[in-house]
């Protein structure tokens, strides 16, 4: 073959392929589980939750309620508003990454506490004295005129204090 | 046949790739990236994460760890700007295979950016194109490489197994932990759960999406959840022919536009790759005998005419896709963008086409014996 590529090589390349990819998708499984999904990788998305049981489904979804004092004012927007520019694909992880536990909230810097309270008070129209991130777990059933919302609990609530 | 030869035959022949082929193949990767694939699509993106607080930037494991932070804008601005020169260079076919390798790792570098947010996209199929593909000679004919007789090689087909070995691997990994998952288990129907999440939590609402949501059909939503992952595990055996392995292919396209017309998820990203296994020698020879038919016109001249009328189609097909979509002219209820709903449509048609064309054939073979 030309430009220095010869059919041993080309060989040994498939061979270091057809091993390399399991090992890598086998890290990726266990990098995975005590970090998080490493990248480059070569794998598409599992998609492996299974929300629908029986005669329902349950999803969850996440609230940014901002206050004043007192809650004179407050305004409850989506993740997708307070952060518009990150796509839509990317939200649920973004917010699973920085907001999903109270130890990582409470780790934000003043830099990005200021950083939240200036977008978010663009958004409200107010300046915020606080930030919930509330953790909505809705409950569906199925009706003869489609999906309803049978329940919505709140379960997390993790507070930023401007 | 010995092991040595089995294997041989296998990584160098089972796809077939001529220097025209591979040219339009080249042609139109470039234009379809510039076009629709460039990360962050447009420097809005990147100028938003390059003022996000450092707090934000969560890469994952993986070479961009040795940051603290997000690049500057000028930084971004400096590999978007050789993202597209190499573009450029790779669709004129200039010093083509290292044009190609610069779109391949800069697209990588402005991908992991995007990434570092806290969550990875599952696109590497993009950067990855290029960057195999460079090794095909993808630029041994209608090219500035050719035009200056710079190499005269041939073309590689090898290059097109590695891309086939990466994609059934990649499928095998989305299909694999469904099982684990659950998505075999009677008692649930986790593609109906998926859809529900795209639509409530989401709100991609459009085209199919109501609809769906409220198709509540417990046998139809479990054999999709079984043909979801049938079709995943199965693109392995695909892999013993390229007539199978294209077949798998076809039926990507139409499990993305089902996903598309119902999830509003189009992974367009994925068609780049597939767009690689449409037999590109049949087109060029099928408009080249068209146009010398026409035009009475042979030989080099005629060839170099039909490369560029090709080139001219391509262009004049997908730039008013890409101008509309770029002002956000068409769908709402959805993220879904103008242009991954035309392309993928455009390609579910085609697929449908050559289904047809290739069925049509096997009856008049029949019916000829």
């Amino acid at each position: 073959m030309q430009n220095g590529i010869t059919k041993t090589s080309v060989r040994t390349l498939f061979l270091v392929l057809l091993i390399y990819l399991p090992i890598q998708y086998a890290a990726v499984g266990v990098v995975g589980y005590y970090d998080a999904e490493p990248w480059p990788a070569f794998v598409f998305p599992g998609f492996k939750s299974v929300y629908v049981y029986g005669d329902g489904f349950e999803i969850t979804r996440t609230v940014f309620d901002v206050e004043t004092l007192h809650r004179q004012r407050s305004y409850d927007m989506s993740p997708q508003e307070l952060f518009p520019e990150i796509p839509l694909s990317q939200i649920p992880g973004f917010v699973r990454t920085h907001f999903s536990d109270e130890e990582a909230v409470q780790s934000i810097s003043r830099e990005g506490a200021e950083w939240l309270r200036d977008k978010s008070a663009d958004i409200a129209g107010f300046e915020p004295h606080a930030m919930h991130i509330i953790e909505l777990t809705e409950q569906y059933i199925h009706t003869e005129s489609g999906p309803r919302l049978q329940m919505a609990l709140e379960t997390g609530r993790i507070t930023i204090l401007f | 046949m010995s092991l040595k030869d089995s294997f041989d035959n296998r990584i160098f022949n089972t796809f077939s790739a001529s220097a025209e082929g591979l040219a339009l193949l080249r042609i139109f990767s470039a234009i379809f990236i510039l076009f629709f694939l460039i990360p962050g699509s447009g420097m809005s993106h990147f100028a938003y994460l390059s003022t996000l607080p450092a707090d934000f930037y969560a890469p994952p494991p993986g070479p961009l760890r040795l940051m603290e932070s997000f690049p500057s804008l000028s930084f971004f601005q400096v590999v978007h700007t050789v993202l597209i020169l190499s573009l450029l260079a790779m669709l004129l076919g200039y010093h083509t295979r290292w044009a190609s390798v610069t779109v391949g790792l800069t697209i990588l570098i402005l991908q992991g950016f995007i990434y570092s947010v806290g969550k990875v996209n599952h696109e590497i199929v993009v950067p990855l194109v290029p960057l195999v593909m460079a090794f095909s000679n993808w630029g041994a004919a209608f090219s500035v490489d050719a035009w200056r007789n710079k190499f005269s090689i041939k073309p590689e087909s090898w290059p097109v197994m590695v891309l086939a070995i990466f994609i059934a691997f990649m499928m095998f990994t989305a299909g694999f932990p469904k099982i684990l998952g659950g998505w075999l288990d009677p008692s649930t129907q986790a593609a109906q759960g998926h859809l529900f999440n795209q639509f409530f939590i989401r709100e991609r609402q459009a085209l199919l999406a109501g609809w769906a949501a409220g198709f509540d059909h417990v046998i139809f939503w479990e054999i999709l959840d079984w043909a979801t992952v049938l079709f995943e595990i199965g693109f392995i055996v695909a892999l013993c022919k390229a007539s199978w392995f294209r077949f798998f292919t076809g039926l990507a396209v139409l499990f993305h536009f089902s996903t598309m017309m119902t999830l509003n998820i189009a992974f367009l990203p994925n068609f780049l790759a597939y767009a690689v296994f449409l037999n590109w020698d049949k087109f060029y020879n099928s408009v080249h005998s068209f146009y010398s038919k026409r035009t009475g016109m042979r030989g080099e001249k005629s060839a170099r005419k039909t490369h560029y009328m090709i080139t001219g189609i391509f262009i004049l097909l997908l730039l008013p896709v890409q101008w509309m979509s770029s002002r956000n002219l068409g769908l709402s209820n959805s993220d879904l963008m103008l242009h991954e709903f035309v392309l993928v449509t455009a390609a579910f048609v085609l697929v449908l086409f050559l289904a047809l064309q290739k069925t049509v054939r096997l009856f008049t073979a029949e019916s000829s014996d």
